[in-house]
């Protein structure tokens, strides 16, 4: 019966072809608008690294002013990054798999060409562990080992675009290339597949894309690196390279890889010893404070999908369900305007319910109609909106797209419109008694 | 095949109370031509649409093939007139953008059947109206005893025992007239119930049974011009009051 119901569905559209095309239009436009601001939440809200994150904890210790919290509102506030003592402190514990403290840095970069002027670059400055624990997918080469941290090599990770730019592309590995004052060899190239949306694995910058230049974190005293990410503190950090690196100022997120819940318990205790003999030295004058979370724990606490998308994702939901609603009107005119034919249609055998479903199945391939053409406008609309981000980032936003699950979502809702479009009208023609119009056809 | 008894049924408004049916009273045999006349307003359409199971009643009982219909659901009322009834309008509800083919098929669609029976069907009742060469024609594009004949091969299709035609011949000149009454007497020699409603005394002098409806009410029978020999037809006689 169903495609019965298609078929009559489709030859009823076809009948009214204006007014058809107003109410696809209609879902059209709540579909795209709604699907555009979920689509962008979703960007910022799916777990990253699926089947991984939940193994992935970011560790953070109060190590602030005893005198108040780190948000003095808030007396359970924790720094979200820890001292560059603390990092290398936790780095000696045994417990996690892998293990990486890592901040930004801005630097000077020369290309091997001269036709591409030296240009000043983001550059993130991490442990070789940074690569498995997050996934990277490598083109040519790989991340730098477990010696190249310790030695520290001069040694980067590019990504294919700056490949692109430094190299013309191709296979790079072995090449050098100048950052600041020293020459650095290419150890891989990132796969051009992984453009996530935003740093996943940074959660004190905000949501913006990753960088393209990674770097051994051991180079940082070696070259006196500075920072340029957030930095908070609440003592005064002295004047030397050195002094910084010995302060209170907090400016190196940390990330642990931890396989199972025993690890987890087991990893915490000995964070918390080892805090519990700070205090013992005259640091860690705050009560006890250790949080030792989730990736998706802290993208939530840390309010990764900004507000006015929050916000948007909420009010487009809401103009869907008001184009929907204003086409009730429409349906019931264009379905009562069919009593003579349900008529007969009742008289021939149809059931109350049939002519329900027969009705609501028209509704749903408005609804399916708009629903595809709000999708492919939504495409076009999230390709827009991609462009005013990395006009305002300076970078490109990837991922600000349609994926499965989205088209899905997409699709839920074109269904939803249509029924919540049809679902009265539909119900006032299957009530209409067809004994009257029978006779006065 | 029909049985009413004590059928009232009273249309209310605000104001006005109408009293469609009283005490109506019927029995139709299995295999009958039965035609009902009266004056317009005096109930037929309303006795029809009862009988087809169109329009409830207030009281009475109505046993349709045995069964009582005034307990039935809308899905088992629709199922009923799917199967067992036919319907044949005086303006021929044909649905306007639907090939000849596919008004004929809307029955039968409503009845699950698949779909090479349905075409077998289809083409069966159309060569029976002799239409079998206008399938794909809108009705539209028909002369009004043509769209008459793809109503009854409509009808057809459907292999009901009881057709009710609601003046069938009355959006028709005469020669349409003998032509679409010849039809239903060809059907109703195949065994199949006919009770129609009818203006004319010339058609309803080709029923077996004529009935007069007045206020709501059987007022006069003319009783069988021959005596009905099928199956189920033979000892019916019309109950009055």
């Amino acid at each position: 019966m169903f495609g019965y119901y298609v078929q009559t569905a489709l030859r009823s559209l076809r009948r009214t072809p204006v007014l058809t095309a107003v109410l696809i239009a209609a879902i059209a436009l709540g579909i795209c608008i709604s699907t555009t601001f979920i689509a962008l939440r979703h960007v910022f809200e799916k777990d990253p690294l699926p089947g991984k994150s939940q193994s992935l904890f970011f560790v953070r210790l109060d190590n602030w002013d005893p005198a108040r919290a780190y948000v003095a509102e808030d007396p359970k506030s924790l720094p979200p990054q820890l001292t560059y003592k603390d990092m290398r402190a936790l780095m000696r514990s045994p417990i996690p798999g892998r293990q990486t403290g890592m901040f930004i840095s801005r630097m000077f970069v020369f290309p091997p060409s001269a036709k591409v002027r030296p240009f000043r670059q983001t550059i993130r400055l991490a442990f070789s562990d940074f690569f498995p624990m997050f996934n990277i997918p490598f083109q040519y080469g790989s991340g730098w080992d477990k010696a190249a941290d310790a030695k520290p090599e001069q040694v980067i990770v590019i990504d294919a675009a700056m490949n692109q730019k430094l190299f013309g592309g191709g296979n790079s590995v072995g090449k050098t290339v100048r950052i600041a004052d020293r020459n650095f060899k290419v150890a891989g190239v990132i796969a051009p597949e992984w453009q996530p949306s935003y740093r996943y694995y940074d959660l004190a910058q905000g949501p913006v894309p990753p960088e393209s230049i990674f770097m051994p974190f051991n180079l940082t005293p070696v070259m006196q690196i500075r920072t340029s990410g957030n930095s908070d503190g609440w003592k005064d950090f002295g004047n030397t390279p050195e002094d910084f690196l010995n302060s209170e100022q907090t400016w190196i997120q940390f990330w642990v890889e931890l396989p199972d819940g025993a690890k987890l318990r087991a990893y915490r205790d000995w964070v918390t010893n080892y805090v519990r003999d700070q205090k013992t030295h005259g640091r860690f004058q705050r009560p006890l404070h250790v949080e030792i979370n989730s990736m998706q724990d802290m993208l939530e606490q840390f309010g990764f999908v900004p507000k006015t998308v929050k916000a948007m994702s909420f009010v487009s939901l809401l103009f869907l369900i008001v184009c929907s609603l204003n086409l009730v009107g429409l349906l019931l005119g264009k379905f009562l305007a069919r009593v003579p034919e349900v008529s007969v249609r009742r008289a021939l055998g149809a059931s109350k319910v049939q002519v329900f479903w027969q009705h609501v199945v028209e509704c749903e391939v408005i609804g399916v109609i708009g629903g595809a053409i709000g999708m492919l406008l939504s495409v076009a609309m999230l390709s827009v909106i991609a462009k005013v981000l990395q006009q305002a980032n300076g970078n490109s936003i990837s991922g600000v797209s349609l994926d499965l699950e989205m088209v899905g979502v997409s699709i839920f809702l074109s269904l939803v419109a249509g029924l919540m479009a049809g679902i009265y009208p539909a119900w006032r023609i299957c009530s209409v008694a067809p004994a009257m119009q029978l006779k006065l056809q | 095949m029909l049985e009413m008894k004590h059928i009232k049924k009273v249309y209310r408004t605000e104001s006005i109370e109408t009293h469609a049916l009283e005490d109506f009273s019927l029995i139709v045999g299995g295999g009958e031509f039965v035609s009902v006349t009266g004056p317009s307003g005096s109930g037929k359409t309303t006795f029809l649409n009862v009988a087809g199971l169109l329009d409830t009643f207030d009281s009475g009982t109505y046993l349709l093939n045995g069964m009582d219909v005034s307990r039935l659901s809308d899905r088992e009322m629709s199922q009923i007139r799917n199967r067992t009834i036919g319907f044949v309008f005086q303006s021929f509800n044909l649905i306007p953008d639907l090939s000849v083919f596919d008004n004929v098929d809307v029955p039968l669609r409503y009845r699950g059947l698949p779909a090479s029976e349905r075409k077998r069907r289809i083409e069966q009742a159309l060569g029976m109206v002799g239409l079998s060469a206008r399938t794909k024609h809108l009705p539209s594009q028909l002369s009004g005893g043509q769209q008459q004949r793809v109503a009854i091969a409509r009808v057809l299709a459907g292999e009901p025992k009881l057709i009710l035609a609601d003046e069938p011949t009355g959006n028709l000149d005469s020669v349409m007239t003998r032509e679409i009454m010849d039809l239903l007497e060809r059907i109703n020699d195949s065994g199949t119930t006919i009770v129609m409603v009818t203006h004319s005394p010339e058609c309803a002098e080709r029923a077996h049974r004529q009935l007069h409806v007045f206020d709501g009410r059987i007022v006069d029978v003319e009783r069988p011009r021959v005596t009905l020999a099928r199956e189920g037809g033979s000892g019916v006689a019309a109950t009055l009051n």
